[in-house]
């Protein structure tokens, strides 16, 4: 029968760990040689230094078990992260031991049970004393990142050896796809696109609907000079209502896994489209493999959308999501305004790009995604 | 004390302690440790001097070349000093360990430096303890293990501080709370882990299980030379060593009344035949001792004899210093030997001994009988004795008719040889005075100069006159060296029997009783310890101190742990009282002391104990109230003085000086949220800043929070912004 340790144990050292410090090695190779040279001379006044050393390790142990003990964390992450845009993360740690004060505490992330260092290092934390900590956070890929827990670690109190525990703090948060600068041949494909989809009717917008005369109230900043200077009479000019300008952004994600580099660049350029289109006032629908959003605008949509392009997977090619794309595609159609196509995969016969391809009205825009 | 000055400082204490220690263990030429302090004081000015801007890499006396060099110089003159000097690895490698100490001391630049430090020191307090077993070893032990707790805790927390490469985190660090300095919480833990670690240091010392597999064993230190032990011994060479006030051994005797002799006979060696100048032993064939049990030699001829005999039995254990003399010593006569010997060995003259001299202090335990003095011989004639018996104690060196003539005149009265013996000893002891200043060694006869011109000697005078003196009256006698032990150790119920207790005295044969003992040295009117009853007093208790040090640390041994190993298997029971007992011995010079308080104050002499008591309470009223004062400080700091906490209220204390100046005072009545109501009522553009300032002036003096920097940082901003504000 297995040994079985008593509860209380087993549950107080289950997240422990202990590693030995280059000090504490040659500690510990002083240590037995010391007690060689104790038992080869049989010398009392050998085994006292030889008990010194025994019980600072031993010291060691319990001094840091007690460092790691009855502390609280609470993590706050920021709301929006994005892939390679660093964030500023904040720890409150608290030491709710009622006397002993913890010391040397070295704070690292664990995500995926890996430890990931944030450079933390709280010196000195009373017994009932809490610290604010904040450290820079930069995620590297989109998706949900999921903070597992906290591990704290101790070389309190005589540097010897390292130990380790691991606080269970779980996070959660969306990281977005990366926003990146859009080309100016796209931008110019777009704002074509956007002038043959503009409505006739006086709106706020960039593009000019009609010009008349000055009337009381009028914003001075839309006098229209030229006019002004040529029929010597103050002339306005009014813009084209652009938020009603429609947009459906459609990201193919039936990609071979080969090709996994180019759908995370085509998520990108997409995001990055979301972004710039709903920064213009767009009613913009997203449609991510099967999933399809509605036309919308607004920083909450905005989010929405990205939450989409964050959370969506690439599928591999197979004959029924070639026709769910193709379906998607095609239901698309004649609900208005400018259809978007970032595609990563050219089929199973067409030429491999090494960059996404960019359709806008199915036409492709050559150089779309030079400036990503 | 900021952290780096605080490393620095206790490194060269560490230093320090382990250079004392091998000062102390005689481990050093006076030049070296001559030079060695000299570097550690001038280190320790300097530190002190240059106050709290020490950084680890202070500017040196050469460069990191410079020092290599030197270490190389160091290391060449190691094996110099290793053939031609010292001739031996150990001494050489000492002296090799103290220069590199001080090249160290003087070149403390990096971490790494620092940790060569350490592991000098190691080998250093390593090294004095294989050159001693003196009980000064254990306060430099605990003064080097509180060094040592305290220079790792601070070496540990300094770590990373100025030294990135040394930090245990790739990323850029986020240092946060750095108190920088040596915090009273601080300083009470890192006491009390050196004090937990030396109650755990004692408990794994006594628990380790002690092997002894080695091949290099070795003494400690150099033996006691003794005279008066060797196969012949000159008249007066006892003489020299009564001034000698070394221990050599001490004795427990169990089987008695605690102290109910006021005298112990130590017997060492006898001799029979003298020469007119010196004693030689002609019966020193020895054999060795038939083993009874595993360690217990009985001495042949006493074999059987214990129900014939009616002496009184006195057992004893005896600690014996290493001396020069192989002899085992004992109150006459041994009867049974105990001790971890391989052998013992015994001559005719019933002396006891070693095969060879012990190279360190051994432990044995002696029963021992006397033989009393029997009735059949009061009164009766001296039978004839055997050829072989009279050759070796009844030889005389000449025929001194003087001699000769006072023996008889002083024994013609007395009919039996015990009587005439007495008549000789009464005359020598009442005739005679004691003086140490008796040079007769380079005369002709001696014993004659002693006798008829001087009259003043000291014990082998008499002992040798009385000898002589019964051998002419036809009574065989035998002198016998030893020690006579008359200093009673109260405190640990044991004699001290120092160099200066060597003594002579006479061994008498009698028909029925056999050897009695007899000593005609009158008592000594010397002084020989002029000090007062209390340094006296000090001294027993310090020396007991020692002998618990000796038993329990240096001597505890395997067969220690396998002891109690038994009492463990046997039921355990008694091992509680076992280790009661080993407290309470080890206690037992204070509790003594303590109790003999009553008794001393009735007799009216409590003036020695009564200082001993009045210095230990003073230093345990001094350490109480240093420890008061820490306590007090601790709370203080506690309740009122964390250092966040002082700030808000400074910063509100400004707020409130502020405000006064706008003419919005504080009433002594008014609690700091009415005042923030009655601000918004007088200065309502203000009453953001005051809200903000009190609300953390609140949590941090009454809410027992601990405030942020970023909160700090807030109260801050909020009084600069309140000061740059003018009331309409």
């Amino acid at each position: 029968m297995p040994l079985q340790l008593p509860v209380f144990v087993r549950r107080s050292f289950r997240h422990r760990s202990t590693r030995v410090t280059s000090e504490g090695l040659q500690f510990l190779i002083f240590t037995l040689a010391i007690g060689i040279a104790a038992i080869n001379t049989g010398n009392n006044l050998f085994y006292l230094p030889l008990a010194m050393m025994l019980s600072l390790i031993l010291i060691s142990g319990i001094v840091a078990e007690y460092c790691l003990r009855r502390l609280e964390f609470h993590r706050h992450l920021p709301d929006l992260i994005m892939v390679n845009h660093p964030v500023t993360a904040t720890l409150v740690v608290k030491n709710r031991k009622s006397s002993l004060p913890s010391f040397s505490l070295v704070i690292l992330d664990v995500s995926d049970g890996q430890d990931l260092d944030r450079g933390i290092t709280l010196h000195h934390l009373p017994a009932g004393a809490s610290r604010l900590v904040s450290y820079p956070m930069l995620a590297r890929r989109r998706g949900r990142l999921h903070l597992e827990g906290i591990r704290v670690a101790t070389e309190f109190p005589f540097g010897l050896f390292m130990k380790k525990a691991l606080y269970q703090v779980e996070g959660t948060v969306i990281v977005y796809p990366e926003i990146t600068p859009l080309s100016e041949t796209l931008l110019r494909g777009l704002t074509s696109a956007g002038q043959e989809q503009a409505l006739h009717r006086r709106g706020h917008g960039s593009d000019l609907y009609n010009l008349r005369l000055y009337h009381a109230g009028d914003d001075s900043r839309n006098i229209h000079w030229p006019t002004t200077a040529r029929t010597s009479q103050l002339t306005v000019r009014e813009t084209e209502a652009e938020e009603q300008r429609r947009a459906t952004i459609r990201l193919q994600t039936t990609v071979p896994a080969s090709y996994d580099a180019v759908f995370e660049q085509a998520v990108s350029v997409a995001a990055s489209l979301v972004q710039h289109l709903s920064y213009r006032g767009y009613l913009i629908r997203l449609i991510v493999g099967s999933s399809c959003s509605e036309f919308s605008q607004g920083d909450a949509h905005l989010y929405d959308l990205l939450r989409m392009l964050a959370l969506c997977e690439r599928c591999a090619p197979t004959g029924e999501i070639d026709a769910s794309d193709h379906h998607q595609a095609e239901s698309s159609e004649g609900e208005g305004g400018t259809e978007i196509v970032v595609q990563s995969w050219g089929g199973t016969a067409g030429v491999q790009p090494d960059h996404p391809t960019i359709l806008i009205n199915g036409q492709p825009v050559i150089g779309g995604v030079h400036g990503v | 004390m900021a952290y780096s000055q605080a490393l620095r400082l206790t490194s060269i204490l560490l230093a320090a302690v382990s250079f004392i220690g091998l000062t102390l263990g005689s481990g050093l030429p006076a030049w070296l440790a001559v030079f060695t302090g000299v570097a550690l004081i001038v280190v320790l000015i300097r530190h002190v001097a240059a106050g709290p801007i020490v950084h680890l890499a202070p500017h040196g006396l050469f460069s990191p070349a410079g020092w290599n060099l030197l270490v190389i110089i160091g290391f060449l003159g190691f094996w110099v000093d290793m053939f031609l000097v010292s001739g031996e690895l150990l001494p050489a490698g000492i002296h090799f360990l103290m220069i590199l100490m001080v090249i160290k001391l003087f070149n403390l630049r990096q971490r790494r430096d620092y940790l060569h430090l350490y592991a000098i020191s190691l080998v250093a307090i390593l090294a004095s303890g294989s050159l001693t077993t003196d009980l000064w070893y254990l306060p430099i032990f605990l003064l080097y293990l509180v060094a040592g707790v305290w220079t790792l805790i601070l070496f540990q927390i300094t770590k990373g501080f100025g030294d990135e490469s040394a930090s245990p985190t790739s990323a850029p660090s986020v240092q946060v709370d750095l108190p920088g300095r040596v915090t009273p919480q601080l300083f009470w833990l890192a006491n009390g882990l050196a004090l937990v670690c030396f109650g755990m240091t004692v408990a794994i010392f006594f628990t380790i299980p002690r092997l002894s597999a080695g091949f290099y064993h070795k003494g400690f230190g150099e033996n006691i030379r003794t005279s008066g032990f060797s196969e012949t011994v000159n008249l007066g060479a006892i003489g020299p060593i009564k001034r000698d006030p070394s221990v050599v051994m001490r004795i427990e005797v169990t089987r008695q009344e605690p102290h109910s002799l006021d005298r112990l006979y130590v017997r060492g060696l006898a001799f029979d035949q003298y020469d007119g100048k010196s004693w030689t032993n002609r019966l020193g064939y020895r054999r060795n001792l038939n083993e009874e049990n595993p360690g217990t030699f009985l001495i042949r001829g006493q074999q059987g004899s214990a129900g014939s005999r009616l002496g009184d039995t006195i057992q004893q254990n005896i600690i014996l210093e290493s001396l020069d003399t192989a002899v085992l010593f004992a109150a006459p006569f041994v009867e049974r030997i105990s001790g971890k010997f391989p052998a013992v060995q015994s001559d005719l003259a019933g002396s006891v001994y070693l095969p060879f001299p012990s190279a360190s202090r051994i432990e044995y335990s002696v029963v021992s009988r006397s033989n009393p003095l029997l009735p059949a011989d009061l009164g009766s004639d001296a039978p004839l004795y055997p050829e072989s018996f009279a050759r070796h104690f009844l030889h005389l060196p000449y025929r001194s008719e003087r001699i000769s003539r006072l023996s008889e005149d002083i024994t013609r009265s007395q009919a039996g040889p015990y009587e005439k013996a007495h008549a000789i000893q009464t005359y020598l002891t009442r005739n005679y005075q004691y003086s140490l200043d008796a040079p007769l060694a380079g005369l002709d006869r001696p014993l004659e100069e002693f006798l008829f011109i001087r009259k003043t000697g000291y014990c082998e005078h008499y002992a040798t006159a009385m000898v002589i003196m019964l051998r002419m009256v036809g009574i065989p006698a035998r002198l016998v060296t030893g020690f006579l032990a008359t200093e009673w150790n109260e405190y640990g119920n044991y004699y001290v029997v120092r160099q200066q207790d060597a003594h002579a005295w006479v061994e008498v044969n009698l028909p029925h009783s056999g050897w009695i003992m007899m000593d005609p040295t009158p008592p000594s009117n010397e002084v020989v310890r002029n000090e007062s009853p209390a340094w006296q007093a000090l001294g027993r208790i310090l020396d007991s101190v020692k002998l618990q040090w000796n038993r329990f640390f240096v001597q505890y041994s395997a067969a220690d742990q396998l002891a109690v190993v038994r009492e463990l298997k046997a039921g355990g029971k008694s091992v509680g009282h076992r280790t009661l007992d080993s407290l309470v011995t080890i206690l037992s010079p204070f509790t003594r002391l303590l109790g003999m308080i009553p008794d001393q104050l009735f007799r009216g002499s409590v003036q020695p104990q009564a200082a001993i008591l009045g210095g230990t309470a003073l230093f345990l009223i001094i350490l109480l109230w240093l420890g008061m004062k820490g306590i007090k400080g601790r709370i203080r700091v506690d309740k009122k003085a964390t250092l966040e906490e002082q700030r808000i209220v400074e910063l509100y204390k400004q707020m409130l000086a502020r405000l006064a100046d706008n003419g919005i005072a504080k009433a002594a009545g008014t609690t700091p949220w009415e005042f923030v109501h009655v601000t918004r009522m007088t200065w309502g553009e203000a009453n953001s800043a005051v809200a903000s300032i009190t609300e953390l002036y609140c949590k941090a003096r009454f809410g027992g929070i601990l405030l942020t920097d970023e909160e700090l940082q807030l109260a801050k901003d909020r009084l600069t912004q309140l000061t740059s504000m003018e009331k309409p």
